[in-house]
């Protein structure tokens, strides 16, 4: 365990943490949005607000990507799992986000053959196995997740599987990060870039950010000490007054990505004009579906769907959350309706989900505001 | 996998969701066969993981996994 424990040192930590304090305005508030899950759920877990000052405020974005899912992407993969003959897969957090149709957990307990899946590579195993059943993978996630769903679909095409197809639901960051810049709702000073979504797509990609809105991201790694380093070097350039795009995660990616995971994407999957974000509504060029060469596998093209878009639940306010502009418990319906074990809103569903995080990492005693007496 | 049961479903809250987030866990090369290497996590655990999007590997390499295909190597840089 050497290499996670030199991340978790506490006399490392609060080295860092006294540095960041020194570098903070005392008559300046500075709001750093993370825009991956994978952070927000180490923030919580490490209590990483504890060791910041309390006018260097981490705000979540939309970066954990069961939470981006639309109720109508749900009920149209709900409607493929109920046919006759299908198997359809998912990752497991994926089978408790709620549709306007409810859950796949729900199909799956009226009788529709949803099975969770580790990775894509399970779904296609079992194509393999049930030569007389449709097996349909259910894809979502970021450029992380995206590579995985490339390389299985090239596997089926090499094997002649006619019986595998995925309903594609990958998203790309970049797009949303804009969204999130032409927000008027939202001051942001920085941005903690997605470690993992980078060590495929890399950091040039970010350069825009620093380039025409004038504001600093460093790319990260999960472990307490990457984010509390990411926030340094980050103070580091606000400091004086540059506005520049850094890998802190240099032991895993690289500046210009993973070449062959691009290749992959780019072989079999090809932009959407547009596509729905919760919360942020529709992105244009923002998310993935399978390329004309690999049509013959796309479960949109293979089953009708009702393609309908649904509206969230008028309590949930994961929009807000989502673009950073409510902390999860300022939600109305955060910790009462709306809980792990009963999620109305997606983000209280993953773990990473910015609700789920704050909710079980006991965050809100602290951080919740005070109730008017 | 997990046919059956719906073990697994909710995800794990002290590890985070492995799959369908931003998260990838780095293990390390133990044999390799064809465009699979079979990989050991730090605590002892072994998988199977697709290895075409990281070029060749060889046994004591550390590959970055996600959903069961690494996406890099570790500490290369």
């Amino acid at each position: 365990m050497k290499f996670v424990d030199e991340f978790r040192d506490a006399e490392l930590a609060r080295g860092v943490a006294a540095r960041i304090a020194a570098l903070a305005d005392p008559d300046r508030h500075y709001k750093i949005m993370e825009v991956c899950g994978g952070h927000t759920h180490t923030i919580y877990r490490y209590g990483v607000h504890d060791h910041l000052p309390a006018n260097v405020e981490l705000v979540h974005g939309p970066g954990c990507p069961v939470c981006v899912i639309p109720m109508g992407r749900v009920d149209d993969g709900i409607a493929i799992a109920e046919r006759e003959g299908v198997i359809f897969t998912c990752f497991g957090d994926m089978m408790r986000v709620p549709g306007g149709r409810g859950t796949l957990l729900e199909a799956k307990s009226r009788g529709a053959d949803v099975r969770m899946v580790y990775s894509p590579l399970d779904a296609l195993r079992l194509a393999r196995e049930h030569p007389d059943r449709e097996v349909v993978f259910f894809a979502i996630g970021f450029e992380t997740t995206a590579p995985s769903t490339a390389l299985t679909l090239q596997r089926a095409r090499e094997e002649r599987l006619t019986n595998f197809s995925v309903m594609c639901n990958h998203v790309t960051i970049i797009p949303a990060i804009k969204a999130i810049l032409d927000s008027p709702d939202l001051r942001l000073d920085a941005f903690v870039g997605p470690g993992h979504v980078s060590t495929v797509i890399g950091c040039r990609p970010y350069e825009f950010i620093a380039r025409d809105h004038h504001k600093p991201l460093v790319c990260a790694g999960f472990e307490p000490l990457d984010l509390l380093q990411a926030v340094q070097m980050i103070m580091e350039q606000l400091a004086s007054g540059r506005a520049e795009v850094e890998n802190q995660y240099s032991r895993v990616v690289r500046w210009d990505g993973n070449p062959m995971a691009l290749a992959a994407m780019a072989d079999t999957m090809t932009l959407r004009p547009h596509f729905e974000w919760r919360g942020l509504g529709f992105i244009p060029q923002s998310a993935l579906r399978l390329s004309d060469r690999y049509a013959d596998f796309d479960a949109e093209a293979r089953f009708s769907t009702p393609g309908v878009r649904v509206a969230d639940p008028k309590s949930c306010q994961c929009g807000e959350v989502l673009k950073g502009v409510l902390k999860p418990w300022e939600c109305k319906v955060f910790g009462t309706a709306c809980t792990p074990e009963t999620p109305i809103g997606t983000c209280m569903v993953s773990s990473e989900g910015a609700c789920a995080a704050a909710y079980n990492f006991g965050r809100l005693a602290r951080e919740r505001m005070p109730v008017p007496s | 996998m997990n046919e059956g049961s719906l073990e697994g479903a909710v995800c794990e809250m002290h590890d985070g969701c492995l799959t369908c987030g931003d998260v990838a866990v780095e293990l390390t090369v133990v044999a390799v066969d064809g465009a699979d290497a079979r990989c050991r996590a730090d605590t002892g655990e072994e998988e199977t993981v697709a290895v075409g999007l990281v070029g060749p590997v060889e046994p004591g390499a550390r590959l970055l996994v996600h959903a069961g295909v690494a996406i890099e190597r570790v500490g290369d840089r």
